[in-house]
């Protein structure tokens, strides 16, 4: 491939890629992120791929392994287009007919059609399951669309349009105007006006500026960085060129972390192609600009998603913030002007510049724009990743989008913005999703989890599995975030041991405002709310796990307690001849009895017992 | 520029400064763990948190990081010291071995933790606060150690928890931690080579930038160049970074000064017999075996023990000490046939201020004669033998270690029986032998010494304290052995005597300096290499044809080494040519 020199040939080669794999060709998407490959998408595809082959369907059928497809709960999901029919949990023995009667015959198999859990109603296309048509998927939904190992393909849809319309020409100024005119605003958490960001790094002071990606995605059930990435790698990468040209950057870095090793070759591939087409490197598009991306590996620690410790690392320095009363705009990278974004906010750089900020700025509420894609995760039905517009409420993404919760059990709350947001009851549940709601509700946005709990969770134990997370995660630079996380976990621990005092809850709020005072970064100064959240709006359950030594949730073991109910028990023995303890005891056709003091809590004999007479306390 | 108000303290806004120095320039104190002047700011221990109000707004900042930018700063509000307070109850679970922290943390008022004890913390006194870490890789360059592990499971430690040949011991780590928590073994192959100080005999160490003694001339520091890791490795300069006045320059080199004078006193002092010719005495060989002059440092209240008598090897109170005298005085064969002058005297005072110290401790002095000759010596002496010091007169043989003894061999010759003594420390009184400088320094200035190396004076009783060479006199110990009263007396006579020179307007000499023949001088130049004087040079004649001699006479001292040297005999001293001297030997022999 000769590189291009122009915008016009870039628009040629385009006509050329959209002749080859658009309009009426049949083709058939195997849906194959990293989750879609854990449940299997790898045999499928070459299942579909040797079916094809006997057929001798090759030059007529296009096979695509394409990123993940966001409904993790049904991968991996097989879709045939034109038509569109959409198949989820494919199994590879599914493929010859899908093969057969949809790809040659036009059929769609209703057998292996979705059925919606709540209205049994079947559906052929994806535009048909609520899952996917609450969403608004401009940044996602091109995932299905393409190969992301093809760049012709992401030229087919319409990709790097915008690099080409910034470079034929805008001036960086108007390209910075139309991204703050837009209301865009980073969606790794923070939601700083992403326009102004990339002004301020512009008119910064120094040499050599640079454009980092922060892909360093640590979250626990966040991955929506890890699938763009897998899906649609040149996406970001057009997203970054256009910004450092608007920051007036030739260098840039994007810093994955080690255990994304799909996104890291995909994204490989990305760059060396887009090298390879002349739209990295000098001179890009003959338009003068230079530009390159560098990748740089991170070890997975949760603080190097810190815009300091990202950039120490990058250094190769131990990942480790710094006091930021200079921000990274002024002194980032080797103490020069560097701006940092996400992976998504990369992503929707060039949805706006190809669509106007007019367009963009009517999605969403008044202070945040544009759509955020959440990880919908946890008691739903349909877990997955969902994109949906800013200002939707909780309600909608968890009882329409999510489907409801599992087993019709009752709504608890859900934990936001990962282990450093927090979580929002029932109360909250028509609280409209944007940057300040969040906040005013004691969580944030945070890069987009969303954890979904039901009664079946305890809430002392959820926070003792955050800050659990968060104290093996601390750096240890600073005393309050190392020591402090460390000592509140100890209190939680004890409370969830049953061993908590009632003036636990005082220390455990003196210690929250301690950490969130005191701590040298923001992953310290959040890293309290699990414990404020969670105190904030389900404080007796703490006290109950300490007065009255329970947990509601039946979550804590060491304050759960079986009995047998005497007149619901037959007298069968099944639970005494299961316990593995042999603490039950009674004689056949009375009632038994389990020895608490030798109990160890496991549950089986609750499990096996027919009669419900084992129950919980 | 704006305002900045430090705890009602108006100042200027100095937002290259951190809010830590202003305040500090201010007189206000604000408690520091993890910050060195030596290093940039880490903002780790987060203890000199303040409170920042901006635009109403309050919020808490770390001094050390937060740059001096306008507005307010309160740094003793409650915020403020709930948070310090915390941090050190926090602290105290973390190192509840680190008795600095519990002082610190006493001032706030927290006198218990309501926190439990880090129990798997391996260092209970560490803090994490990085200074070791920091100070190993950016000043002193070596980057020996580093964090292990993160976040709670953090330990300072050597790469694979080995002592490493990067490790040099050099102790930078150990000199910054603020809580006593470096052990060295666990990073370090080597052990630490203190770097003895000179003037503590060695008996102590001393850092590389450092002041020679108590009341040098000038009292100022000098760098030790052969030890200094900038001179090393280009790394550290700490010192330069903590001196104020920025007075420490690396690119300072030794220099030789050249000065005209009139006149050069000689006083280069004295050192002590080596005592190698010694071995059966044990010194150099025995810790507990030293000098006069190491016991001298030893009671010194700016010694190595801040004046309390503990001996080197182990530290204990010695509750025997011996006093050997005439320890290479007075012996002809082994040491120097001279008396040293000043080592009754000394041992004496030692032996009294030793039964000061420890009253119960015995004090044995070995000696051949007491010389009291001095005014009030004798009543000195009779002091220490009041005051329980006891005198054996006697030589000694043999000084040896048993066990953690040292026993002395020696012979009591006036009951006439040989003894045995165990001590816990010995003394030598070594004697007093010239400075090891003086020799080169009479050759360069041509003035005599006896066999021992101590100068000559002209006459021993008529003019004790110049040379034979005009201009030159002699103070103290140069000339011989003396103690301070006489060597202040000498140098005071001969200060005198270079006011006596500089007050003439003109010079006197001696007649009897050397002339020249001009008619018989074949201009040869022998006579110029043999002048100790350099009074002689060849000089051209005033017909140009040929060279002469030229005698500079206020240089000549009338030696007569050019006379003998002469092979024409052009060389006579005037008033003493050799007919001269013919008719004068001539004339005292007619008597």
């Amino acid at each position: 491939m000769k590189k291009l020199k122009s915008v016009a040939e870039l628009e040629a080669l385009r006509k050329k890629a959209q002749k080859q794999t658009g309009g009426d060709r049949t083709f058939v998407t195997v849906s194959g992120g990293t989750c879609g490959q854990a449940r299997g998408s790898v045999s499928v595809l070459d299942a579909v791929r040797s079916e094809i082959k006997n057929r001798k369907l090759e030059n007529r059928v296009k096979v695509r392994a394409s990123g993940c497809l966001g409904f993790c709960e049904r991968e991996p999901i097989v879709a045939v287009y034109p038509q569109g029919v959409f198949y989820p949990s494919v199994k590879p023995e599914d493929a010859p007919r899908i093969v057969a009667d949809t790809v040659v015959g036009g059929k769609a198999i209703e057998e292996l059609l979705y059925v919606d859990p709540v209205s049994n109603q079947k559906a052929t296309s994806d535009g048909e399951i609520l899952f996917y048509s609450k969403q608004q998927r401009h940044i996602l939904g091109n995932n299905g669309l393409i190969e992301p190992t093809s760049i012709l393909d992401y030229l087919g849809i319409g990709g790097y349009a915008a690099l080409a319309k910034v470079l034929s020409g805008m001036t960086p100024e108007e390209v910075i105007d139309t991204i703050k005119q837009s209301g865009l605003r980073g969606r790794g958490g923070g939601g700083f006006p992403t326009g102004v960001k990339w002004e301020t790094c512009r008119n910064a002071e120094g040499d050599i500026h640079y454009v980092v990606c922060n892909a360093d995605e640590g979250d626990p059930g966040a991955y929506m960085d890890r699938s763009l990435l897998e899906g649609n790698p040149h996406s970001v990468l057009e997203g970054m060129i256009i910004g450092a040209y608007a920051i007036g950057a030739s260098e840039g870095y994007i810093y994955v972390r080690q255990e994304y090793p799909l996104a890291c070759e995909n994204f490989g591939i990305a760059l060396d192609q887009a090298r390879e087409f002349g739209l990295l490197g000098k001179n890009i598009l003959g338009s003068g600009f230079d530009f390159d991306v560098k990748v740089s590996r991170g070890g997975g620690a949760f603080v190097c998603g810190e815009s300091t410790a990202l950039m120490a690392s990058i250094e190769g320095k131990p990942g480790e913030p710094r006091a930021k009363h200079v921000h990274t705009v002024e002194k980032g990278l080797w103490d020069r002007p560097t701006n940092l974004n996400n992976v998504e906010t990369w992503a929707n750089v060039p949805l706006i510049i190809n669509k106007g900020w007019e367009w963009y700025s009517k999605i969403g509420t008044e202070k945040s724009k544009g759509t955020k894609i959440f990880s919908l995760v946890g008691k739903v039905n349909n877990t997955g990743l969902v994109e949906i517009p800013m200002g939707m409420t909780l309600r909608e993404i968890v009882y329409d989008i999510g489907g409801g919760i599992k087993a019709d059990k009752r709504f608890k709350a859900v934990q936001t913005g990962g282990p450093s947001g927090g979580v929002v009851p029932e109360s909250l549940l028509d609280l409209p999703v944007d940057f300040e709601r969040l906040v005013e509700a004691g969580s944030m946005m945070g890069s987009g989890g969303m954890i979904v709990m039901d009664e079946g969770n305890c809430m002392v134990d959820i926070a003792k599995y955050f800050i659990n997370f968060l104290k093996e995660e601390s750096c240890g630079k600073c005393t309050p975030c190392r020591e402090g996380l460390t000592q509140m976990h100890k209190i939680l621990a004890a409370i969830t041991d049953g061993k908590g005092k009632l003036e636990d809850i005082a220390l455990l709020e003196d210690l929250s405002w301690t950490i969130g005072n005191g701590s040298l970064c923001q992953l310290g100064a959040t890293a309290p709310n699990p414990v404020l959240s969670t105190l904030r709006y389900f404080k007796s359950e703490y006290e109950t796990h300490i007065k009255d030594r329970r947990c509601p949730a039946g979550v804590c073991r060491a304050l759960v307690r079986y009995r047998i109910e005497e007149e619901k028990c037959t007298g069968c023995a099944l639970c005494a001849k299961q316990c593995p303890e042999q603490v039950i005891s009674g004689e056949p056709k009375k009632t038994y009895r389990i020895d608490e003091s030798k109990c160890i809590k496991c549950g089986i004999c609750f499990d096996v017992c027919k009669f419900d007479a084992v129950v919980v306390e | 520029m704006g305002k900045l108000i430090i705890d009602g303290i108006e100042t200027e806004a100095a937002p290259s400064k951190t809010v830590l120095e202003v305040a500090r320039e201010l007189g206000i104190k604000i408690p520091t763990l993890c910050s060195h002047p030596s290093l940039p700011p880490y903002g780790s221990c987060r203890i000199c948190v303040v409170e920042a109000i901006w635009k109403g707004r309050s919020k808490l900042h770390t001094a050390c990081t937060f740059p001096a930018w306008e507005g307010e700063i309160r740094t003793d509000s409650e915020p403020v010291r709930r948070l310090r307070r915390n941090i050190l109850e926090l602290m105290l679970a973390e190192a509840p071995e680190a008795e600095d922290i519990r002082a610190l943390a006493r001032e706030f008022g927290v006198e218990q933790t309501r926190f439990p004890v880090r129990e798997e913390k391996e260092n209970k006194k560490c803090i994490m606060c990085g200074l070791c870490v920091r100070v190993c890789q950016d000043v002193v360059g070596f980057a020996a150690i580093g964090f292990e592990n993160r976040g709670y499971r953090r330990e300072i430690a050597a790469p694979f928890r080995e002592p490493s040949d990067a490790c040099t011991a050099c102790g930078a780590c150990s000199f910054v931690c603020p809580t006593g928590a470096i052990d060295r073994r666990l990073f370090a192959k080597v052990e630490p080579k203190p770097i003895p100080s000179e003037f503590d005999q060695g008996t102590t160490s001393r850092p590389c930038i450092y002041t020679p003694f108590p009341q040098a001339v000038p009292n100022k520091p000098v760098i030790d160049t052969r030890n200094c890791v900038y001179f090393k490795n280009g790394n550290c300069q700490v010192c330069a970074k903590v001196c104020v006045p920025r007075a420490v320059d690396y690119e300072q080199q030794d220099e030789v000064l050249e000065e005209e004078v009139g006149a050069i006193v000689v006083a280069t002092g004295f050192d002590l017999f080596d005592m190698k010719t010694y071995g059966s005495y044990g010194l150099h060989r025995h810790p507990d075996v030293m000098s006069g002059l190491d016991f001298e440092r030893l009671l010194s209240a700016s010694g190595p023990t801040k004046g309390e008598v503990r001996r080197p090897s182990d530290g204990k109170v010695p509750k025997r000490v011996i006093f050997v005298k005439c320890a290479g005085s007075r012996d002809a064969e082994q040491g120097m046939p001279y008396c040293s002058k000043v080592c009754c005297m000394y041992s004496a005072k030692h032996a009294i201020l030793y039964k000061h110290r420890v009253p119960d401790g015995e004090a044995l002095v070995f000696y051949i004669d007491v010389r009291t000759a001095g005014k009030d010596f004798e009543e000195f002496y009779k002091r220490a033998t009041d005051e329980g010091v006891n005198y054996v007169r006697g030589k000694v043989s043999k000084v040896f270690r048993r066990g953690d003894k040292m026993v002395v061999w020696g012979s009591d010759t006036i009951s006439g029986r040989k003894l045995e003594v165990e001590a816990d420390l010995v003394v030598l009184a070594t004697a007093m032998v010239p400075d090891r400088s003086a020799l080169e320094l009479a050759r360069m200035l041509k003035i005599q010494h006896n066999a021992h190396g101590f100068f000559t004076e002209a006459h021993p009783k008529l003019r004790p304290v110049e040379t034979a060479t005009a201009g030159f006199y002699l103070a103290g110990a140069a000339q011989g052995p003396k103690d301070i009263p006489e060597t202040v007396a000498q140098a005071s006579a001969a200060a005198s005597k270079v006011l006596e020179l500089f007050s003439r307007k003109e010079l006197t000499h001696d007649p009897n300096v050397a002339a020249v023949d001009e008619d018989l001088c074949s201009g040869c130049g022998i006579c110029v290499d043999v002048c100790p004087y350099k009074a002689r040079e060849l000089i051209e004649r005033k017909d140009g044809k040929g060279w002469v001699i030229k005698v500079t006479e206020v240089l000549c001292e009338g030696c007569g080494a050019c006379s003998a040297a002469c092979p024409v005999g052009a060389c006579q001293q005037a008033n003493l040519k050799d007919k001269q001297i013919e008719q004068m030997a001539r004339a005292g022999l007619q008597d």
